[in-house]
């Protein structure tokens, strides 16, 4: 069998502390794979790291939002014919030793493969606001779809070509994690929850306060609710 | 005398939609719906009596009153289109973006193949 193209993307807004650590990580772990930098427009010296490195860089004029950017990765990795694409954080929080498994999962038929916090215990810490986040949004899954999500928001995914173009041709550009898997079940693909260690992020901090958070949860029911009705048009 | 203040309102207004649209800061398409307004208010301040027959058949005791819902209705229509615009436009942005962003590469690539060779 033909070996599979694999394309690791990681969207990056202001991480010129960690961009090089994590790109080359993945290099030195995943020697096989490629590597795509999406830089979002950020306001540091994330694209003259990123260069330091031996990713491929694709540089946004303007800041997208997280959404916007994973969707760049997966038009890119449409219109350069990968099998597998892996969304990978630029934070450092994603260990990419789980890279080769989780290409092995998509290689055995699963659609799409979560690295998931919480299938096994682990030693990641929550904050409280992103808990709750989380434990709303898997909720909401399970209610409207059956089907349990265990980390909704966890940004470290793989999935094979045909999710590739999906994702392409459409993708949410606010908080598109928990909407993305549920869309996902609904249109039956085969996930899977793979456990995976998290870690704290090397450098920087997260954004999460209470005020966004509210506006967080808000938003994200909305689009799980929306998710169901909206599938016809897909 | 509210009748004739609504009047020259509808007038300077409408001129100032059609010095909008002369100069291009306004395209026809979106100027329509304000012509349409100014000169229904036009011509609802000539023919006051018949807002007041209208609304007194309505149930409603004053008649200004139905001419503030009737606007009100007609600049919410028209901000919904407006917002459905620029999600519309935002779409084209984001996908211009990312061309863009990819053709770049692209080139990048192709620039450094050059310099190799």
């Amino acid at each position: 069998m033909e070996k599979n193209k694999v394309l690791v993307v990681i969207p990056a807004y202001n991480e010129e502390e960690n961009i090089q650590t994590v790109v080359n990580e993945v290099d030195k772990t995943n020697s096989m794979v490629d590597v795509v930098v999406v830089n979002d427009g950020s306001k540091d010296e994330t694209l003259e790291k990123a260069k330091l490195t031996k990713a491929k860089i694709i540089d946004l004029p303007n800041n997208l939002g997280i959404g916007g950017a994973v969707q760049t990765g997966m038009l890119y990795a449409n219109k350069n014919d990968y099998d597998i694409a892996i969304q990978l954080d630029a934070d450092g929080q994603h260990d990419p030793q789980y890279i080769e498994q989780m290409v092995q999962k998509i290689e055995e038929g699963y659609d799409m493969v979560i690295g998931s916090r919480f299938v096994q215990k682990t030693g990641y810490k929550q904050t409280f606001f992103r808990m709750l986040g989380i434990n709303i949004t898997s909720l909401l899954i399970k209610q409207i779809t059956g089907v349990k999500i265990h980390d909704t928001t966890s940004g470290f995914r793989a999935v094979n070509k045909e999710v590739i173009k999906e994702f392409a041709k459409r993708y949410p550009y606010d908080y598109p994690e928990p909407e993305t898997n549920m869309k996902m079940i609904l249109k039956k693909k085969k996930i899977l929850e793979m456990p995976v260690e998290m870690r704290k992020r090397i450098a920087g901090k997260s954004f999460i306060t209470p005020v966004k958070s509210v506006k967080y949860m808000v938003k994200v029911t909305l689009s799980l609710l929306m998710a169901k009705l909206k599938l016809k048009e897909y | 005398m509210i009748y004739y203040l609504a009047m020259a309102f509808s007038v300077v207004f409408l001129l100032f939609i059609l010095n909008l649209v002369k100069k291009n800061k306004l395209d026809e398409k979106y100027s329509i719906v304000w012509i349409i307004f100014s000169l229904g208010i036009l011509v609802i301040s000539i023919f006051h009596d018949w807002v007041m027959g209208i609304a007194l058949k309505l149930g409603v005791y004053y008649p200004p009153i139905l001419l503030l819902l009737f606007a009100i209705m007609i600049e919410g229509i028209y901000i919904v289109h407006i917002t459905i615009t620029i999600t519309k436009q935002n779409k084209m942005i984001i996908k211009l973006t990312q061309e863009l962003a990819i053709l770049k590469e692209k080139v990048e690539e192709t620039d450094e193949e050059d310099d190799k060779r």
